[in-house]
């Protein structure tokens, strides 16, 4: 597979909804075979980009591509879409249901049988095919939208908050069937504020702030554009100086203070004790993107920094 | 399109597993059946009470000053003497008769006095009855059979009337092309509920997403309206074949009228036009619901509109005899041109054989092009209503919207 090739190609994607700006100036790629994170916090244009690249919205500016032009339900680029916003046919028994979606996306009527109660057998329903979607669990009729998307083996599965309303073990099962998507070679677009899960699955990310890109590329790429992958955090009742030969200040946050080195931890040590810094802690960290989320989104709470 | 076959599949074969669906086409043959058995043993009760009170032994006295009652008649009912009228009613008073009736001399002027012991609400009547029954008998026993036969109203008449030398079937001209009305009527009301529930339902499950990135808009819309039509027509044979099936075995029983098909005229332009314009305008009002439901977001909200459109849809039946009467009037142009009012006129004056064919032929027209303006509206609004999950989209809105 080429996977340099992009199969998405969002070029100077503008949005506005009458006077509202949502994305302002947006480009991106996303290559073929890639799994593709998509950040942000909420109401900073994620779905309104992934609804308007899939056709349900029009842009008020640029282009989005999905292979060769703008997506098409009849093109030949296969679909999963799992959206944020999730409901089925809730007087429909589930595999009706998923016979219905299996059939729409080309499958035969008995394929998309044959497909939907293996599927079920998997992630334990096999008893509840005849059941009405209304009568499951949240947990289980998130489990069938789940199998309405992967069905077909989709080229492209665009998954936007999957982990909502799964629990650690259903969260789990979701993460080995989306890296069973990515070895078979899909393009997964992934739109989510598990920032573990970004980080472990993801081959690139985008994070969009007041509907631009704040940051956009590899895991690595990302976070040595923000200060390397180590930081030092400690925590001191005295104010950190400045001292751009050794460190940058990175975040400061009450009494913990995030430095970006640039010497030995022992140079800094020393430098701090010579400018009677006292310390409880000082400890050598990985930057994660959860720091680096921080610090983009400053003083806002973590639960606010989803999609 | 290629799904078009998919979506009509699914939304038929999940209706026809509803019991409310098979619950509302039964209801009618169902109520009809129960009707038809409460008159038949109604008929049947009213038969056996008749033929008790025939038979049942009475003890009448009879005073008549008129001297019309036969007194052939007054023997064969053993009727008693009594010495005057008071003598008569005090006979019925203290229980020595069950009645008494007093024949004034000039019938005409007075009344005739009936006395009767108390049997019970309705059974009380029977003494009138026989008291008519004596004068009845006694005259028509005085005359011909002809002028019995006008008395007992026993004449039968029948009429024949002539057009352009042809000799024309009246009334029973209109049941074959008339029949597109009654469907059109029917259709309507019971189907247009169900349109919008359709419609709105991907919307109000949140499934409105998954489904627009899967089929157009257009696919599923059309395959729903096809759908419904489907259903439509079940339901229509649903409740007509139990109902003519009871017609046939019942039709003496419950003593109804005889369908003599071969009296009924069936003139192939009016029935090919009643069926075009019945077919049209179904397709037109379901276009219409389908904007109505795709504008909303909720079927419940789109109900209340619901009345609105059958308020203009059904309005024109108050117009009727205008109509059929003055075609050419102004009133019965404009509503028979108006698309949302068009198809009862149209219907109605094509039944009763004052519907021009250019006539037709432009109201057809104007009911296919409002059908696509309605339908291609509905798609709009459906595809950028989509995502409005608890607010309604106006008209101006839709038009001018770019998302």
């Amino acid at each position: 597979m080429d996977t340099e090739t992009p199969l998405i190609t969002v070029d100077h994607f503008a949005m506005r909804f009458g006077k509202t700006t949502v994305i302002n100036d947006l480009s991106f790629t996303v290559r073929r075979g890639e799994t593709f994170g998509f950040l942000g916090s909420n109401g900073s244009g994620k779905t309104t980009t992934i609804r308007a690249l899939l056709g349900i919205y029009e842009p008020s500016g640029g282009t989005l591509y999905v292979g060769d032009g703008p997506y098409k339900v009849d093109g030949t680029i296969k679909l999963g879409y799992l959206p944020e916003e999730r409901g089925l046919y809730k007087k429909e028994n589930v595999i009706s249901t998923m016979m219905y979606f299996g059939q729409l996306k080309g499958m035969s009527a008995q394929d998309a049988k044959e497909w939907s109660l293996d599927y079920l057998a998997r992630v334990d329903l096999e008893d509840k095919a005849a059941v009405r979607l209304d009568k499951l669990s949240g947990g289980q009729q998130q489990k069938v939208q789940l199998g309405i998307t992967i069905m077909n083996d989709p080229d492209l599965l665009i998954l936007d908050e999957p982990t909502k309303g799964f629990d650690p073990v259903n969260r789990r099962l979701l993460m080995d069937m989306i890296e069973e998507h990515q070895k078979r070679g899909a393009t997964v677009i992934f739109v989510t504020h598990q920032m573990e899960e970004v980080e472990r699955l993801c081959d690139r990310v985008l994070l969009l702030k007041d509907g631009t890109a704040r940051l956009y590329g590899t895991i690595d790429e990302v976070k040595k554009s923000f200060g390397g992958n180590n930081v030092i955090e400690i925590v001191s009742e005295h104010t950190v100086p400045k001292n751009d030969k050794l460190y940058t200040i990175k975040h400061q946050d009450g009494k913990m203070v995030t430095i970006e080195p640039k010497a030995d931890m022992l140079a800094i040590q020393r430098s701090l004790t010579g400018a009677g810094v006292a310390y409880t802690r000082f400890e050598l960290k990985q930057l994660s993107l959860d720091d680096i989320f921080l610090e983009i989104y400053g003083t806002e709470s973590k639960e606010g920094i989803h999609a | 399109m290629h799904n078009l076959r998919t979506v009509i599949k699914f939304e038929t074969v999940r209706t026809l597993k509803k019991k409310s669906f098979w619950i509302a086409a039964l209801a009618i043959p169902v109520a009809g059946a129960l009707i038809g058995m409460i008159i038949y043993f109604s008929n049947k009760t009213t038969s056996t009470l008749s033929q008790q009170l025939t038979q049942a032994q009475y003890s009448v006295a009879i005073t008549d000053d008129s001297h019309i009652i036969a007194p052939k008649i007054l023997s064969a009912i053993h009727t008693q003497t009594v010495p005057s009228k008071q003598a008569g009613i005090d006979a019925v008073k203290n229980g020595q008769l069950d009645a008494y009736f007093y024949y004034p001399q000039d019938i005409s002027k007075g009344n005739v006095e009936v006395y009767g012991k108390e049997v019970g609400l309705f059974d009380d009547s029977r003494y009138q009855s026989l008291a008519q029954d004596l004068l009845k008998q006694s005259i028509a026993a005085t005359t011909n059979a002809n002028v019995r036969a006008v008395l007992q109203d026993r004449i039968a008449y029948s009429a024949t009337t002539f057009k352009d030398g042809q000799q024309d079937k009246g009334f029973l001209k209109l049941i074959a092309p008339g029949m597109f009305l009654v469907l059109f009527y029917f259709m309507l009301v019971t189907f247009g509920n169900q349109i919008l529930t359709s419609i709105t339902e991907e919307k109000e499950n949140r499934v409105i997403e998954m489904i627009l990135t899967t089929i157009k808009p257009t696919t599923l819309l059309v395959g729903k309206l096809l759908s419904l039509t489907l259903l439509a027509f079940i339901q229509l044979v649903t409740i007509l074949t139990p109902l003519l099936i009871g017609y046939f075995i019942l039709k003496d029983q419950l003593s109804l009228p005889s369908l003599d098909l071969s009296s009924i005229p069936f003139d192939p332009l009016a029935i090919t036009l009643g069926a075009i314009i019945f077919i049209i305008s179904f397709f037109m009002y379901t276009g219409i619901l389908m904007t109505l439901g795709a504008a909303m977001p909720t079927a419940k909200e789109a109900s209340s509109f619901f009345g609105m459109v059958m308020l203009f849809t059904f309005g024109p039946l108050y117009a009727a005899s205008l109509f059929i009467s003055s075609p050419d009037s102004t009133i019965v142009q404009v509503l028979s041109y108006f698309p949302l009012t068009s198809p009862i006129p149209l219907l109605l004056r094509n039944a009763v054989g004052n519907l021009t064919l250019p006539e037709a032929g432009v109201g057809i027209a104007l009911l296919i092009i409002t059908t696509i303006i309605a339908i291609g509206i509905g798609v709009r609004i459906f595809k950028f209503g989509a995502l409005e999950y608890s607010r309604r989209l106006s008209l101006s809105e839709v038009i001018k919207r770019k998302n």
